[in-house]
């Protein structure tokens, strides 16, 4: 019970329940006309899966933007690596059809992870090398990386092979149009990225960096290294997304992803991560994406004027990060509390 | 006649710790009035109270015999009560004239008046006897200047009562000479001067009465010539402290550990040579600045620039990184422990296996069971009063601290241990514990290379000492000839005949 009392998700996971349950009541139901039974606007199995699907881009790069802004800088180029690597993947499939799916699937896979690796490690080089504020860098970056896809690609909307589609809508034994691979990957990915932090000796050295740059320099850690390092899994979590996101939707262009970025650091933000560097945690990442997500179905399953959506999500954005802020300072206090009540206790 | 201040009752809770409870006592006018007491004593969250920075959760503060209670330090201000601060209360990238007149920007029309604000600086300045020229950079001052521009400020805000929060902590001998004599002027114009400090010599030196605060409750309130130095220590641990220093195991010192030739870096230090042995204790002295710690750092790999040779245990080595000098048996305690030394937001135990968290690992998975127990055991032996290995490195006391980051070097297997300042914002009692571990590391075979600006420490605890001025090393002592004055005389580059000053 302590142990949940005092999980830094707590916070988020009442506003998700709360929100979810609000929007269940206020949503109304219909008939479906198959086979007649009720169904909720809102708690229905496509709906929730299609917001996850929605939720699952923005998780996976917010995992990367996460481990970026622990370690004390952040990410503005996600969502332009993800048009890259996704006009790139598109380009490669087309000229070198006609292939087996197999290959297809994989030569795809490949060709979005080199192209966000080659980006990461370009973010990184400059970050570390230019000692210049990753703000400005993947500000500049953001800018080249789309202008590159959007020359490469010359602004054509390129079709991907059938067969990615196939397995980015692979049904899973679960029933038609329901497609539940984004969900897996974005759950997958949070995993990764929770053990990642919390049991790897690279997770552990990046909090180090992002708590205190000199002691860790003191402690003979390779700063320069650790920081290149985040920004790789950065860019590789846009790869990952850019490759789900193509295969998704069976095309990419350059102005896919646009935008995104904010969402992504809004995500980990929501999530608790502080952009001072050396707080964090993976799982509020896909939480605050989710969070998001839901606030903008809320709006359509609702039907609010669409229009005030970003009114919405940007006021719901700051009051979350509001009320995470105060609910941990509200238990720290009340911990501190019972602590001093009872001071024999062992901790 | 009222007194200056009135204090009854006062309490300060903050999450987890009661800072002050049911504080009271009385700040005659004109006096120069000592809040002492260990780290965590509570007294700087009085002097807090005091200027407004904080509220008190119960209790009053009367002023001059009226009631008073801050909102916030203008408040505090307007009743004049100011406050000079430990750290920099300024803002660093305005002007010495701006961060004067900040609360009342001289104006013409909409625009500041550049030369009303100068002729107020220079008019302020000088009123406490600083010539700081006003259009200076506040981040170009010394801490002794800064001090100067926020006593300055403090005055010339009309405040007759001005708290000191440990003004001496980081200025060197004659800078502290000179705000003594300040002092001595405000108090002539019957300034009421609260001075927050653990510093004996200065309590006695400048202070009338005093008064002991120890685990955020009220000791005594006394005139300072009541009692003497031991008898106040008691007051503030609240025991006898036995010993100030351990007494010698006497070892024989051992095998070499470490040999350093003509060691130089060009502006910081030349020509640097010394050994050290198993089991010796080997002091550096210097005033700031005369490039010990920047010898240390070097040696620690965190210079690329440094030439010279160094060989461990006979064997030449080059070390360019930290992970070198680790690798060869190096530990630095640094001599920030705060900036350099701990990532406050990390437990203790992470902050323990920080640069060998490798080794904590199975493949690629750290063992936080493996962690754990490496980490209370050495707790255990170096006596880390902690709750868990699991609290916050920032939760610890500034000697539990370092006797962390002591415990980080011992467990990564270092044999050779420079220690920058180890009990610099150390409270008494835990100094004498870090003293015996010093001790004690020797006796153990470590080499120790202690860098101290506290010359008792110094003499004391080390085998040899070693005297820096201007980046050279201008003498070793032995400990049987080591006295303050020696060593004093060698600092400065006095000659023994003009040393009488």
């Amino acid at each position: 019970m302590a142990a949940i009392t005092r999980s830094p998700q707590l916070g988020l996971i009442v506003v998700l329940a709360v929100l979810g349950a609000g929007l269940t009541f206020a949503s109304g139901s219909h008939t479906d006309a198959l086979s007649g039974a009720r169904i909720n606007n809102f708690l229905n199995p496509h709906t929730l899966i299609q917001m996850a699907t929605d939720a699952s881009g923005f998780a996976i790069m917010g995992v990367g933007a996460t481990i970026v802004i622990i370690s004390g800088g952040i990410d503005l180029s996600v969502g332009a690596v993800y048009a890259l690597a996704g006009v790139t993947m598109a380009m490669v499939l087309r000229a070198a059809a006609p292939l087996d799916p197999a290959v297809a699937v994989l030569l795809g896979l490949a060709t979005c992870l080199a192209v966000s690796l080659a980006c990461g490690i370009a973010n990184g080089i400059m970050v570390v090398g230019l000692d210049v504020h990753p703000f400005i860098i993947t500000l500049g970056t953001m800018w080249m990386l789309r202008g590159l896809a959007f020359v490469t690609s010359k602004a054509e909307s390129i079709l991907v092979p059938g067969a990615l589609t196939a397995v980015a809508k692979a049904p899973l034994g679960l029933g038609t149009a329901l497609y539940p691979v984004p969900l897996l990957v974005m759950l997958a990915v949070t995993a990764l990225g929770t053990v990642y932090l919390a049991r790897t000796v690279m997770g552990r050295h990046v909090f180090a960096v992002g708590g205190n740059p000199e002691a860790s320099r003191f402690a003979g850690l390779h700063v320069g290294r650790i920081r290149l390092g985040v920004y790789i899994l950065s860019s590789l979590g846009a790869g990952l997304a850019a490759f789900m996101g193509a295969a998704f939707y069976g095309s990419a262009t350059s102005s896919d992803a646009n935008g995104y970025e904010l969402y992504v650091v809004a995500s980990a933000v929501v999530g608790g991560a502080s952009l001072s560097g050396g707080k964090g945690s993976a799982l509020s990442a896909t939480l605050g994406a989710l969070l998001i997500v839901m606030i903008r179905q809320g709006i359509r399953t609702l039907h609010l004027d669409q229009n005030y959506e970003w009114i919405i999500i940007g006021g719901a954005m700051v009051l979350a990060v509001v009320f995470d802020q105060r609910g941990t300072q509200w238990l720290a206090r009340r911990a501190a509390k019972n602590a001093v009540a009872k001071p024999s206790a062992a901790p | 006649m009222a007194p200056a201040v009135r204090f009854s009752g006062i309490t300060k809770r903050y999450p987890g710790v009661v800072a002050l409870h049911d504080v009271g006592f009385d700040v005659q006018a004109g006096s120069c009035h000592a809040v002492c007491g260990e780290n965590g004593a509570g007294k700087s969250t009085l002097g807090k109270l005091l200027s407004g920075i904080i509220q008190p959760d119960g209790g009053v503060i009367e002023i001059d015999g009226a009631a008073q209670r801050f909102a916030a330090p203008s408040q505090a201000l307007a009743a004049g009560v100011a406050m000079v601060h430990q750290e920099l209360a300024l803002c660093n990238n305005l002007s010495v004239a701006e961060n004067l007149c900040l609360g009342s920007m001289p104006r013409r029309g909409p625009f500041v008046s550049w030369s009303a604000m100068r002729a107020r600086a220079i008019a302020l300045l000088g009123d406490v006897g600083a010539t700081i020229e006003p259009s200076r950079p506040m981040q170009e001052l010394s801490v002794a200047e800064q001090q100067l521009v926020q006593i300055a400020a403090a005055v010339g805000s009309g405040a007759h009562i001005i708290v000191f929060d440990e003004p001496t902590s980081s200025l060197s001998e004659g800078e502290v000479d000179a705000l003594y004599a300040l002092m001595g002027r405000l108090r002539a114009r019957g300034v009421t001067v609260l001075y927050v400090s653990h510093r004996m010599p200065e309590i006695f030196r400048l202070c009338d009465h005093v008064t002991v605060l120890r685990d955020g409750a009220h000791v005594t309130t006394v005139p300072t010539s009541s009692l003497d130095e031991r008898e106040l220590v008691r007051q503030m641990i609240g025991r006898e402290l036995t010993q100030y220093f351990p007494s010698h195991v006497g070892t024989v010192p051992g095998d070499e550990l470490l040999k350093v030739t003509g060691l130089t870096r060009p502006g910081r230090f030349r020509d640097v040579s010394f050994t050290l042995r198993a089991g010796e204790v080997l002091g550096f002295a210097g005033l700031v600045g005369a490039g010990r710690s920047e010898v240390a750092e070097a040696l620690f790999g965190l210079d690329p620039h440094t030439t010279g040779e160094v060989r461990v245990r006979g064997d030449a080595v080059q070390i360019t990184s930290p992970r070198d000098a680790m690798a060869h048996g190096l530990g630095l305690v640094p001599e920030d422990r705060k900036q350099q030394g701990l990532v406050l937001m990390m437990k203790a135990r992470e902050n323990v296996t920080l640069p060998f968290a490798n080794r904590m690992a199975s493949r690629t998975w750290m063992s936080h069971a493996l962690e754990k127990a490496l980490t209370s055991d050495w707790f255990g032996r170096l006596n880390v009063r902690a709750s868990s290995t699991e609290v916050l490195a920032a939760e610890l006391s500034g000697g539990n601290q370092q006797k962390l980051l002591l415990a980080r070097w011992l467990a990564a297997g270092s044999k050779v241990l420079m220690l920058d300042e180890p009990t610099r914002g150390v409270d008494v009692g835990a100094k004498a514990e870090l003293h015996a571990r010093i001790d004690q590391l020797a006796a153990d075979g470590h080499g120790v290379l202690l860098i101290s600006s506290e010359l008792p420490e110094l003499i004391n605890l080390s085998t040899r000492i070693l005297v820096f001025r201007n980046g050279r090393i201008v003498g070793e002592v032995g400990r049987a000839e080591a006295t303050q004055e020696v060593l004093m005389r060698l600092m400065a580059g006095l000659t023994s005949e003009l040393a009488t000053a």
